[in-house]
């Protein structure tokens, strides 16, 4: 569960309010610039707004550090690394919160399709390779809350749709889930879709409901041509 | 393996310790200094050892194992492996601040310099916070760095143009200018070493979080690390042992850099390892360096000494790692 009332800041968030419940995977949508990072880093607590934020039905700025990391994961864009610490170092950071005990992180390794890079320094991945390790850190986390932004930026199409497969699986098995995308046919797979423009939630249901063409028209943009497209499915 | 990297660098520290109290101009067998730190054996020996040599090595220890603390913790908390205090200028904020009170006469009192010394790194260490956020490029920080040597070096120019005539003063001041460990006293050793153990004591339980905070500010807190909390005893830990450094071993650069690159080199990032490993190889790399100005009379000092290997050091890093 995880909800905020009135999330204000600056022009990048204005008057955001939600409730999310458990077992759905959501996902966030809307153009550049539209407020989506934002809203993951205020619901997550890495950056301050105006309003209210609750995890479970818990006011977030009375949740200590280290139980925040134990209840919400986190997947930032930003995915560069200076040090050269080996795969299985930096998805077992995903235990800190835990007292470092190691439970999960071959499973999550596993997950993620990177078993075989555990030795390898970080700074010599490829970008879709580094995705990849930090998601399997934000799994290894164990944490029912779990944010990623953009997942499946610089991921192959194969690992897009193990992500995909990936958070269906959570979000099936009680995770709240909420994954920023870019592609509104990625969104589709969702149990339920928000789509953010300007700072602002003007659409939260599922899929079919809100990404109505117009909706699609006036946010993007663009003229949605339904049919068109290749579809793609793991084997 | 982590095992064997701490033992052979302690092992290299001990013999380099002992070599530390037993050359110079009189050379004393291992045998003598053994007999000499347990107070037996000839007076002059003794004296030679407890008045001139130990003082000496303890403040190498001090200094090199302060410098090679503060320059692992300035890289992970700037997420930058060329963060380093003789580079960012917290040693020569440091330096002038010793400088102004030696040369303005205020020296009076036995803490008066190591005060000085820390008050002028934390004005360095607050220029670098502004001037250079977080994240910022090698090159930002760098260029800030300059920016802070050539202010800082500029002042102690200044108060040694005004202490010339006073040879003495400018004596002192020079000292500060280069850099090194001959002529201490315990004075010395109890302003520098009891800080320094200190500092690097409540730095090592730190090594964890810090390397979350290597990979990303906000990753790190998403983890369960309190980052506000952490980057305020890491900048505070590390100018802290910076100061202390500079109080008693005035500049002595690019120890903070060096040590730690070639020891990540070796043993990898993990500062859990990394930590230890730089405060012994620091003092070790203090201790070796030092060793040649005791047969080399004037210019050849500690300081002199690590910045001719630590610039080409630098330059050749630059070379692997351009900005």
């Amino acid at each position: 569960m995880l909800s905020a009332e009135g999330l204000t800041l600056g022009t990048r968030l204005r008057d955001v309010s939600l409730a999310l419940s458990g077992g759905r995977g959501i996902a966030l949508v809307g153009p550049n610039g539209a407020g989506k990072s934002t809203l993951l880093q205020v619901l997550a607590g890495l950056l301050q707004a105006r309003g209210r934020i609750l995890w479970n039905g818990r006011e977030l700025s009375a949740i200590p550090y280290l139980e925040r990391g134990r209840t919400l994961a986190w997947l930032g864009q930003e995915s560069h690394a200076d040090f050269a610490f080996p795969v299985r170092e930096v998805v077992a950071q995903g235990r800190h919160a835990w007292g470092d005990d190691g439970h999960g992180v071959d499973e999550a390794m596993e997950a993620l399709d990177i078993r075989h890079l555990a030795a390898r320094p970080i700074t010599e991945l490829s970008g879709g390779e580094r995705r990849r390790v930090y998601l399997a850190r934000a799994l290894a986390t164990g944490a029912p809350l779990q944010l990623w932004d953009e997942p499946a930026a610089n991921l192959d199409v194969r690992h897009v749709l193990e992500v995909l497969r990936l958070a269906q699986r959570l979000a099936a098995a009680g995770s709240t889930l909420v994954v920023s995308l870019h592609d509104l046919r990625t969104a589709f797979r969702f149990d339920e879709v928000l789509v953010m423009d300007q700072g602002r939630l003007v659409g939260h249901g599922a899929p079919e409901a809100v990404l109505t063409p117009e909706l699609i028209a006036s946010v993007f943009q663009v003229k949605a041509m339904p049919g068109k497209g290749l579809a793609l499915e793991l084997p | 393996m982590r095992n064997r990297a701490g033992l052979v660098l302690a092992l290299v520290l001990a013999a380099v310790v002992l070599a530390s109290l037993a050359l110079g101009d009189s050379a004393l067998r291992p045998v003598e200094v053994l007999q000499a730190m347990l107070g037996r054996g000839d007076a002059l020996n003794r004296t030679i050892v407890w008045d001139l040599r130990l003082p000496r090595t303890l403040v190498g220890i001090a200094v090199g194992a302060g410098l090679a603390a503060s320059g692992v913790t300035m890289q992970a908390f700037f997420r930058n492996p060329l963060a380093s205090p003789g580079l960012l200028g917290v040693s020569a904020g440091g330096a002038l601040g010793a400088v102004a009170v030696l040369a303005l006469g205020l020296a009076g009192g036995f803490l008066a310099v190591p005060a000085a010394a820390i008050a002028g790194a934390f004005v360095a260490t607050g220029a670098v916070m502004v001037l250079a956020r977080r994240g910022a490029s090698p090159g930002h920080l760098l260029l800030s760095g300059v920016a802070l040597n050539a202010f800082f070096g500029a002042g102690t120019s200044f108060l040694l143009a005004l202490s010339a005539g006073r040879f003495e003063v400018s004596g002192q001041i020079l000292f500060w200018l280069m850099g090194g460990i001959e002529n201490r006293t315990w004075e010395h050793v109890a302003i520098g070493l009891p800080g320094v153990l200190v500092g690097c004591a409540l730095l090592l339980p730190l090594g964890r979080a810090m390397n979350l905070l290597s990979l990303g500010d906000a990753s790190a807190q998403s983890l369960g690390v309190d980052v506000r909390r952490l980057r305020w005893q890491l900048i505070a830990l590390s100018t802290v042992l910076t100061a202390l450094a500079t109080a008693v071993g005035g500049m002595v650069g690019f120890v903070g850099l060096l040590v730690p690159h070639l020891l990540r080199l070796a043993f990898g990032p993990d500062h859990r390892r990394l930590l230890p490993l730089s405060m012994i190889g620091g003092a070790a790399f203090v201790l070796l360096c030092d060793l040649p100005t005791r047969f080399v009379p004037g210019g050849l000092r500690l300081g002199v000494i690590t910045a001719l290997i630590g610039g080409p050091f630098l330059l050749w890093m630059l070379r692997r790692n351009p900005c």
